[in-house]
Formats: C-alpha cells, structure tokens, sequence
C-alpha cells in the first residue's frame, strides 16, 4: 500500500488542488503547478486487492482510520493531504474528473444565502449558524453512452368536432402509425456510491460536461474522495430507467399530431456502449437543527443545493391562510365585475 | 415577526369586511317604514308568521328598490292566476318607487291549486321569465307539502339573491356560489404551499434533451396510414324548453315577466 501525498518542492508544506486557478497550489508560499505538467505517481503502481482501512500519516505518523470506500482524505491530526493509491488504480481508476470550481469559502456563503430563500424553513434555520461541517468530496460517478433502438406501432386519432343544425358531430379518424427511431444519449451520469442519496445526486446535476478533465492525482489534494461502490454492470438497469422515461416522452413527440395515442406494439433495444468513471465535485453539508441533522449537497461546479430543509408549520399554515385569502378576494372580485354580485 | 403581524391585520380586516354588509342590513330596515307585503287572503299563515314575513319582505325589498309581494287567494270567483296577478297589481296600484312601479308578485291561486310568479319594471328586466321557472323550481316541493311559511322565506331571499345579479348572467353560475369561490381558495392555497413544500429540496432540472446525442439521434423511418373515419352526432341540448306561461301584459298596460305552475 501507498499513500501519496503533495509537498511542496520549495518550502515541504502541503500543496492542495485551487478551485480558482484549476493549479496545485502551496498555502504557505504561494507555488502553483500545474496539474497538467507534474507527472501522476498513480501510474507506476500496482493493484493490490487487500481492503486496508488503517494507514499512517507520511507527514506525522499518525494512525489515520479510512472507511473503505475512501480514496482521499485529510490527515485528522495534521491536516496532509492523503491520497491512498490503491484506491484509485487498476479497475479503479477514474477516467475523468471534474474539478470543484467553488471553494469552501464560497460554498458556505452560497449554502447560508439558499437557507435564507427558504420560504417555510424555520427561522431559526434560515440564519445558517449550526453548519457542522462541511466536506468537499469527489462522488463517483458512472457516465453512460446509451444507444437505443426504437420500433414503436400504435392506432392514433385524429377528433374534430362541429355543430350542424340541431347536432354537434364528433369525427374521429383513425390511422395506423409507425415510427422508427434511433435514440443515442451520451454521458448519462448514476452516481456510483452506496453512501451517497440517488434522488439528492439526480436533483444536482446538470454538472458542466465542457470542464471534464482527464483524471489526474493531484486534482484530489485537499478533497475527500470515494471509490465506486458498485461498477457499471451493476448500475446500468438503473442508467436503462433513468432514460426510460426521456424515451417515452422522444416518442410522443414524434406524435404530436395525434389527440389520442394506442401503442399497440412498443419494442425498445437499450444498447449499452461504454461508461466511463468519472468523479464529480460535491460538497457535503452537514447542519444541526433541532436535535436533528440534515444533509444536504451542493453541486461543486454550479452551487445548486439540494436537500430536504426542516419545514415549519407555522409558516406553512400563514403562506396557506394568505393565499387562500387572496385568492377567495379575487374569485369574489371576478364575479363581483361579471355582474354577480359581491355577496 | 413582521410577516406575521402583516397576516394578523389582514385577517381582521378580512373579518371586519365580511361582517359589514350584516350590520348595513339591519340598519336599512330600522330607517324603512313598513309596508304591507304580504296579502294572505286565503288565510295559509297565523299572525306570527304573518310579521315575521311582512318584515323580512319589507327589508329585502329596500335593498333591491322592489316591492316583493306574497298573494294567496281562495279564489272563489274561479279566475285565471295570471289574470289574477294583473288585476291585483292594476287595482292596488303596487311598487316600490312609485304606483305601479318595481314589484316582484308570488300569487297562490288555492283553488285550483296554481302559483304564479310576476316581475314588474326593475323586477321585470332582473327577474326575467327564466329566473322566475328558477325560483318556482325551487319553492314548489314546499308549497305542494303545504310548508307555505317556508316556501314564501325562499321565495323572498331567491328574488332578492337573483335580483344581485346582472341580468345578462346565469345566478346558478357556479362561479357566483360562495362555498364554491371558498373551496377554490382553499385548493389554489394548498397546491401552492403544496408545490413550496415539494420544491423546497431542490428539483430536477434535466429534461429528455440534456444527455440526448442529437446528431446521432432521430426519426429513421415513419408511416401515417389514414384508416377509416367514425362519426358519432349528439342532440343539442336547448335551454328555452317548456314555455310554462311566460309574461304580459296588464289591463292597465303594465308589461311583466313570468312563470305559472301548478302543486
């Protein structure tokens, strides 16, 4: 087993990936590298199947304890940066990388500036000051390239209806429809790892594709990062359902001209081409409220946050009594101008 | 504690608002001298309902500038109800503004067993034949089971009710009913506090175009093949069915609406 970590070549101390300037800087006197030129120790080493959780720090040798997924980390006791090789070689290496574009810095004031739009958060939630933690984290991610081959039959009508005399005639034609259609989608992101919440990882994206990088070691330095929990076998039925439903809504489109649709025969051939491992910069919040604690997640490119913030009641039922105020003023407005009479 | 206190004066002024036209009422009807409204003839109310509905007939009616009239009759010269109407509102010279002026008249002929409604001048242009086949629809179960003191209530509140709407507007409109107008609010309020909630965690905004490789994608082969037309034809359901009496005009050349029904 190797642990690698980032010393700077000028002064020893501990050079972490800048979200600013995309270079791997030092803290202490200012050195930037760039990522592109220093050369990746990942690639000189070998794969090693043995599941350690227990390494010791280079920098202190300090015992530093590691859940399995773990791929990079922090050093508890003196802050290095660590980045455990095995974890990310062989099957394991990732092929691309998006690096955070948001510092910790930002993230917090982003995360405190969203709890403030919370319109039935609590107040006492909304001043942001029980922040427990915050983690920049590299989630794995598998990117899909699925090709689809689509037959589709179906009865389709076309209804129109007129008035002659004392009838009102509804015609309805009938046709026999087909369509077939190829439907490729590329780079589909599921989320690959087991601790992470499948609906809070879909509600993050888009995450920009034009800032993918190819994946290099040092784009970790300062961050936490997981290895795949589940590899891309595993996961595709769910990549096959999440563009189950982007199919569905490609094919009516071709079928638009139709008021009713029958699918009489509906075949669907999901072909899978490749996925490719890519990790992708989330930063983790974990925030006290009431005695409970919330997570929520922020996409480390764009600075969407989602979450299930705590909802009060007492808001609630105010937005609830106002809107229902407003509203039955305006119907009793609207039939008061139509000539109906305001009571 | 703003927004609250924001609410709190919203509500009471809610509150006030909706208690205001309850206390113009009573306050119309202590100015107004009273008139007689009700001309029972055929002796169908003791002398308490008697007031009680002279009273209410005498405060709707300020509002609304009509004279709302309740006729029964035993009809022992065996005259026709509408003939009947006529003659009474010609002879007693009836109506709020002037004589023979705004009156709305419900005549229960007992003998026969006929009821006939007649709206004169404002009564006429608000209570047109159509709304007046409403309000009989409406009184005729009660007067058949002989609940007169409560069919001639309705008759009252309804001819006041309808005479609030223009008269161009259908007073059943759903849109007009109030426990209606409230259980919207109530909906539109709860599927907006609805969506907030929902939405509070953040929503997906990916759609089926974000990952499609659209350069690759697309419509190889389509057939629309026209198969057979069905036409199905449903009768036009007409309004103005049932011409049961409709208006006229006095002797005395006053026109009016009307409705005539038997119980």
């Amino acid at each position: 087993m190797k642990i690698i970590d980032y010393k700077c070549p000028n002064c020893g101390s501990d050079m972490v990936f800048d979200s600013e300037t995309g270079m791997l800087s030092c803290q202490s006197c200012g050195r930037n590298d760039n990522i592109n030129l220093i050369p990746d120790p990942l690639t000189k080493n070998v794969f090693s199947e043995d599941e350690t959780t227990e390494y010791h720090c280079k920098s202190c040798g300090a015992v530093v304890m590691t859940e399995s997924e773990t791929a990079a980390t922090v050093c508890s006791f003196c802050g290095s940066v660590i980045v455990l090789s095995e974890r990310l070689t062989g099957k394991l290496t990732p092929a691309q990388v998006i690096p955070f574009a948001i510092s910790k810095e930002e993230a917090m004031r982003a995360f405190r500036k969203w709890c403030r739009k919370g319109w039935l958060t609590p107040n006492g939630f909304m001043t942001a000051d029980r922040i427990k933690g915050i983690t920049g984290m590299y989630v794995p991610f598998w990117l899909y390239e699925l090709n689809n081959a689509i037959e589709v039959h179906a009865r389709g009508t076309k209804v129109r209806t007129y008035e002659r005399g004392d009838y009102k005639y509804t015609e309805t034609q009938h046709f026999d429809v087909y369509r077939k259609i190829r439907l490729n989608y590329v780079k589909v992101p599921i989320d690959a790892s087991e601790k992470m919440n499948d609906e809070l990882m879909d509600k993050l994206e888009p995450f920009p594709y034009d800032q993918l990088k190819s994946f290099k070691t040092a784009y970790l330095a300062g961050y936490v990062a997981e290895k795949y929990s589940y590899d891309d076998k595993e996961l595709f039925p769910r990549a096959k359902n999440k563009i189950s439903e982007y199919i569905e809504s490609y094919i009516r489109s071709t079928m638009a001209q139709y008021t009713t649709m029958n699918y009489t025969d509906k075949h669907i051939d999901t072909q899978f081409k490749h996925a490719e491992y890519t990790l992708l910069p989330v930063w983790v919040v974990h925030y006290d409220y009431n005695k409970l604690e919330y997570t929520f997640a922020m996409n480390g490119q764009t600075g969407k946050v989602v979450g299930k913030p705590p909802i009060s009641m007492a808001k609630v039922t105010a937005w609830f009594a106002s809107i229902s105020g407003v509203s039955f003023l305006s119907l009793k407005l609207i039939s008061w101008m139509m000539g109906g009479g305001f009571w | 504690m703003r927004r609250s206190s924001a609410i709190v004066t919203f509500l009471c002024f809610f509150a006030v608002f909706l208690a205001f036209p309850l206390v113009m009422k009573t306050g119309e009807a202590a100015a107004a001298e009273m008139k007689q409204l009700v001309y029972d003839d055929a002796g169908l109310l003791n002398q308490e309902e008697y007031d009680e509905l002279n009273v209410m007939a005498n405060q709707y009616g300020v509002r609304r500038e009509t004279d709302i009239i309740i006729l029964t009759s035993k009809n022992t010269e065996n005259a026709d109800v509408e003939k009947m109407t006529e003659d009474f509102y010609d002879k007693h010279a009836l109506g709020y503004d002037k004589p023979h002026g705004n009156a709305v008249i419900l005549t229960l002929d007992m003998k026969n067993r006929e009821v006939y409604l007649a709206g004169f001048y404002k009564a006429k242009m608000y209570l047109d034949d159509d709304r007046l086949d409403k309000v009989r629809a409406k009184i005729i179960p009660d007067i058949a089971s002989g609940d007169y003191m409560l069919a001639f209530q309705k008759y009252i509140q309804t001819a006041d009710k309808y005479m609030g709407f223009r008269p161009d507007m259908n007073p059943d409109n759903l849109l007009f009913n109030g426990w209606f107008q409230l259980a919207v609010s109530l909906i539109i309020g709860g599927i907006i506090v609805g969506m907030m909630a929902i939405r509070s965690g953040g929503r997906v905004t990916v759609n089926r175009q974000t990952y499609e490789d659209a350069g690759t994608s697309g419509v190889l082969e389509h057939r629309d093949q026209y198969l057979h037309t069905t036409v199905t034809k449903q009768k036009i359901a007409k309004n103005n069915s049932g011409g049961s009496g409709g208006g006229g005009t006095t002797s005395g050349g006053h026109s009016h609406s009307g409705s005539r029904g038997s119980f």
